[in-house]
């Protein structure tokens, strides 16, 4: 079930160089939707159904992941970069990374924890006092492999460990572009619109148009939001956990969903037998908050894969969850599609 | 046919070994040395080789453990906590993977405190609480307290002949003098040399006390890492990557037997940088000096990027000037003798 999506974390796509995945994404739909690419890189694609439905549904899923920009090279050859999205330094100090066209293979450099006061040995420099060491020794040698405005991103592979675990890359959101990839694949009872956006880590630029384009009565996006069910925390702050299911939203810090939608796939999921869960904070926000604000409004919910780790190299997502989560989607579909 | 040094390094880094539980690194690390000499493991786990000679007892050291983890307690739910074995660097763990040697071999992830959660007063610091995420609800039955874990083998080859990976300090080490082993090959001497790959240096220093204590050696040379430079460090700190062998001076190290090192280097055109030190080496040197009636002991150094981390880096022409310093003392000190 996962093929798609192992194949879609080995492409890269840092937020406004999404071309790699786009061109995944294609092949993949050729012969099996109609689509089209529209002016910010967004492919939107349309699938036939068996029926047509009374409301226009989208769904939603970003193809960009978070990443690196080099902004500056240092006469010893070293890279400076920004983050593209939001990365904490934690998860970049240290960290293998991969560079520009040619893929080169870079480190993060830490000071040696020994050249380090004591009360600083546990303290995270800023991010814009890191550098990426691709191994040249002069400006001219590195600018001989990497220019100023090359993306880069986290070297971490599609690894599958512990019970039915996933780890890789760029999770956020590849998974819920498998998911709409397995959903085209598949004989849908109604028609629908599929939109594989652009620029969601920085700022939702992508769906923002693609909602306007396709005018959508409703539209549902997949997303993979923070779990935070990990040792040391408990109760509310875990937020949502592994293998409880797909995660619907009642509110984030971008979306306040419609409680009616919001109280129906829930209640699907429950009519169907299929794990469903809900975020016990309001946190985290998506493509859903400039979705729901385009052209007369839409109506909006979102479901997301709960995953460990989130914009890390180490994203963590559990296979069951996956599954369950396509299970809630096939159920939501002929729903929605005509409430 | 001199073998590639880069193979040898690789093969040394891909292997675990952390501090106290060196096995694994050691049987490589063994068998690569038995191609040059006689080999034995002693009772902690040194690997002691030994070429007979006429001529001065040369020793020489290199540490085969690396820094890691030690598992101290294991949860229902897969989540594995393990304590510093070794000066690990935990800035460097979040999200970052691990490898736990349990029963079997186990893979899993370094816990990372998610943003909803660092806005308390503790702010963007690294937390002494290091857990590794196995997924595994049954980790507690593979998995114990004692085990070792570290952050997984990654080794890269960067651009300019540098390599990255979780275990260069201080495989890069064993690396030289396994290669110095090789140039000697084609080369004319009278020296007795042993060969210390020594263990648990990264913690507490026993392997090299002891390991010296069972050689007579006349003078020993410890080959180690010390800081390259980097954007974010001092000048006077490191010294520059690809710029050649450190020799160290300072009063834990035999003065003349450093000079005579700085001496080789210059009448080889080996490229070297004197590293001064106040005091202590922090390294198998001071162990190794006392050990016994004492040995005259001195210091070469590889320079390294991001110590005690996951992306070590090293420049093999480093790595390779090492070797061939050792080998050219060894060689002129053999022929000193004649």
């Amino acid at each position: 079930m996962t093929e798609e999506l192992k194949n879609l974390c080995a492409v890269s796509g840092v937020s406004g160089r999404e071309a790699a995945v786009a061109g995944y994404i294609m092949s993949k739909l050729e012969g099996k939707a109609q689509y089209k690419v529209d002016n910010l890189g967004n492919i939107i694609a349309f699938k036939k159904g068996a029926k047509r439905p009374k409301n226009k549904v989208m769904f939603a899923a970003h193809m960009d992941e978070v990443g690196f920009i080099i902004t500056y090279i240092t006469d010893e050859g070293f890279l400076k970069f920004d983050t593209v999205g939001g990365i904490n330094v934690s998860v970049i100090l240290g960290k293998n990374v991969l560079v520009g066209k040619k893929q080169l293979s870079g480190v993060v450099g830490v000071k040696p924890v020994h050249l380090l006061k004591r009360e600083d040995e546990t303290k995270y420099p800023e991010l814009d006092k890191l550098y990426i060491d691709i191994g040249a020794s002069s400006k001219e040698e590195a600018e001989a492999y990497v220019s100023i405005g090359d993306y880069a991103y986290f070297d971490s592979d599609y690894t599958e460990f512990g019970d039915g675990l996933i780890k890789a890359r760029a999770i956020d959101d590849r998974a819920g572009c498998a998911l709409m990839l397995e959903m085209i694949y598949s004989d849908l009872p109604y028609d629908a619109y599929f939109a594989f956006t652009t620029c969601e880590e920085t700022g939702d630029g992508g769906a923002a148009v693609a909602a306007f384009t396709v005018k959508p009565d409703y539209a549902v996006v997949l997303e993979a939001t923070t779990a935070a069910d990990i040792a040391g925390v408990s109760g509310e702050k875990r937020v949502c956990e592994l293998g409880k299911g797909p995660v619907v939203s009642f509110m984030d810090r971008k979306t306040i969903y419609p409680k009616e939608l919001y109280d129906h796939i829930m209640n699907t999921a429950s009519e169907n037998g299929i794990k469903a869960q809900t975020k016990t904070m309001i946190a985290g926000g998506n493509d859903a908050g400039v979705i729901f604000k385009s052209g007369s409004g839409v109506r909006v919910a979102a479901v997301s894969l709960p995953c460990r780790y989130l914009h890390s190299p180490s994203c963590v997502i559990k296979k069951s969850d996956y599954d369950e989560t396509l299970r809630l989607l096939y159920a939501v579909l002929p729903e929605i599609a005509v409430l | 046919m001199l073998k590639d040094i880069k193979d040898i390094i690789r093969s040394l880094c891909d292997t675990s070994g952390v501090s106290g539980n060196e096995y694994e690194a050691s049987k490589k690390v063994r068998e690569l040395l038995s191609e040059y000499c006689e080999t034995r493991t002693d009772a902690l786990g040194n690997v002691i080789g030994h070429i007979e000679g006429d001529g001065a007892h040369i020793l020489l050291d290199a540490h085969i453990d690396r820094i890691g983890f030690v598992v101290t307690s294991v949860d229902e739910c897969g989540f594995v906590k393990a304590s510093k074995c070794g000066g690990s660097d935990i800035r460097v763990l979040p999200a970052g993977e691990a490898v736990v040697f349990g029963k079997e071999t186990v893979y899993g992830v370094f816990t990372s405190t998610p943003p909803h959660l660092k806005k308390d007063e503790k702010g963007n610091k690294a937390s002494d609480d290091i857990y590794i995420d196995t997924g595994l609800s049954s980790a507690r039955d593979i998995i114990r307290p004692g085990d070792r874990a570290i952050l997984k083998n990654n080794w890269r080859e960067l651009l300019g002949g540098r390599v990255a990976s979780g275990a260069l300090d201080d495989r890069a080490g064993a690396a030289a003098i396994l290669r110095c082993l090789e140039l000697l090959k084609y080369e004319e001497h009278n020296c007795e040399i042993t060969v210390l790959f020594s263990v648990q240096e990264e913690t507490t220093g026993g392997g090299a006390v002891t390991g010296a204590f069972q050689t007579n050696a006349d003078e020993a040379i410890v080959v180690d890492v010390s800081f390259a430079l980097a954007p974010d460090i001092e000048k006077e700190k490191a010294k520059p990557l690809g710029g050649g062998v450190l020799i160290g001076v300072s009063p834990s190290l035999d003065y003349d037997l450093s000079e005579e090192l700085k001496l080789t280097a210059e009448n080889e055109d080996i490229p070297f940088s004197i590293e001064a030190m106040g005091g202590g080496t922090g390294t198998n040197a001071d162990d190794i000096r006392t050990s016994g009636e004492g040995i005259k002991t001195a210091l070469l150094s590889i320079p390294q990027r991001n110590m005690h981390t996951g992306v070590e880096v090293c420049d093999i022409s480093d790595i390779e000037d090492t070797a061939r310093l050792l080998a050219a003392y060894i060689t002129e000190r053999g022929a000193l003798n004649d």
